[in-house]
């Protein structure tokens, strides 16, 4: 039987989780996307095997999902130009061709499956929401003819 | 034949009232489901309807005012729709909630609360304001958009906040003190 992590491993695991890994990356998108990638979805356990080797795989497991848990919260205070910020540099970081990756977004959806379990579905509905219209405001840019408000992502005033 | 008619009626009467008495949930099972139902729903409350950052997010306009300035009319029509729905679901579920609270008091608080008469009169007049202003800004929001109602908003969340309170108190009873202290466990989940 297994018994369940102790909590002051579980903060260790995450503090090293979040000062090893998660602190090079800037956006919380990139982290909530990251984090979603080390879940197994058939359990819907975590997998980090740097984090088990060094702890235990449930601690691991833990400390993840609870970083995936934060990075999430913090997505969610988000206004909507900070997501479409983050998209934004999501998108160049990834160095997809951006109307495929726009396409690619609006078609598989790919954030509505990267939220954590364990959270409030209007969270989860609203972010959702927030990231579908930032694609929306990231395609009207890759459309629109150059010189029109929306073709530029630079003329937000918090840029 | 007006005596057989008589109790030929009377019988009837009584068949049913046992067949509607028999029908009845048990008084036991009724009250363990309706405190189960109100703790889920001052939960769901708490922790993912009413904190301020989520209900700020969902109505803040400068949202709005991002889109109108800086996308094209059909991104702000999709903006205003989608608002819309994240809106209507907030405003619905925390009228449900309410709900699942009121269905508990009206029901079994005085068994466990030991509410005095005072206190419950308040309450059923704060219920029926709570639920008569979440209604009004479900519709608003349905045919006025999102931003149509945003001080109602204030007044509904605060006014549930209170009750909220109120029912925290009410409920009290299961929440041992063992419980309690877990809740902020950084393994435990939201209480949902």
């Amino acid at each position: 039987m297994l018994t369940p992590p102790r909590r002051r491993d579980v903060q260790e695991a995450a503090d090293d989780l979040q000062r090893r890994t998660l602190a090079g990356m800037a956006r919380a998108l990139d982290r909530m996307i990251y984090l979603a990638s080390m879940r197994d979805y058939n359990t819907g356990l975590y997998y980090h095997e740097g984090l088990a080797s060094q702890f235990t795989q449930e601690v691991a497991s833990e400390a993840t999902s609870y970083c995936h848990r934060e990075a999430f919260r913090q997505l969610v205070r988000c206004s909507l130009q900070e997501i479409v910020r983050q998209l934004e540099g999501y998108l160049l970081a990834t160095r997809t061709n951006p109307r495929e990756f726009v396409a690619a977004w609006k078609g598989l959806q790919p954030y509505r499956v990267a939220v954590p379990v364990e959270i409030d579905p209007l969270a989860a509905e609203l972010l959702a929401s927030n990231i579908k219209v930032a694609l929306a405001i990231l395609e009207a840019r890759l459309h629109a003819p150059p010189g029109e408000p929306s073709a530029s992502p630079h003329q937000s005033p918090g840029r | 034949m007006i005596q057989l008619i008589f109790f030929l009626l009377l019988g009837v009467l009584l068949f049913a009232s046992l067949f509607f008495l028999a029908r009845r949930r048990p008084r036991t099972e009724g009250g363990a489901q309706a405190i189960v139902e109100a703790r889920q729903a001052l939960s769901a409350l708490q922790s993912g309807l009413l904190p301020p950052e989520l209900v700020e997010r969902i109505f803040a306009r400068e949202d709005l005012e991002y889109v109108v300035s800086h996308a094209p009319p059909a991104v702000h029509k999709l903006f205003l729709n989608e608002r819309k729905q994240v809106a209507l679901s907030w405003a619905r579920q925390v009228r449900a909630a309410i709900l699942h609270l009121r269905r508990f008091y009206l029901g079994k608080a005085r068994l466990y609360a030991g509410l005095e008469f005072r206190t419950e009169i308040e309450l059923a007049i704060d219920f029926a304001l709570l639920l008569l202003a979440s209604r009004t800004l479900e519709l608003a929001i349905y045919w006025r958009g999102p931003y149509a109602a945003v001080r109602m908003v204030g007044a509904t969340t605060l006014a549930a906040a209170r009750i909220c309170a109120i029912s925290e108190k009410a409920l009290a009873f299961l929440n041992p003190p063992a419980l309690a202290v877990s809740g902020h466990s950084i393994t435990g989940s939201q209480a949902r």
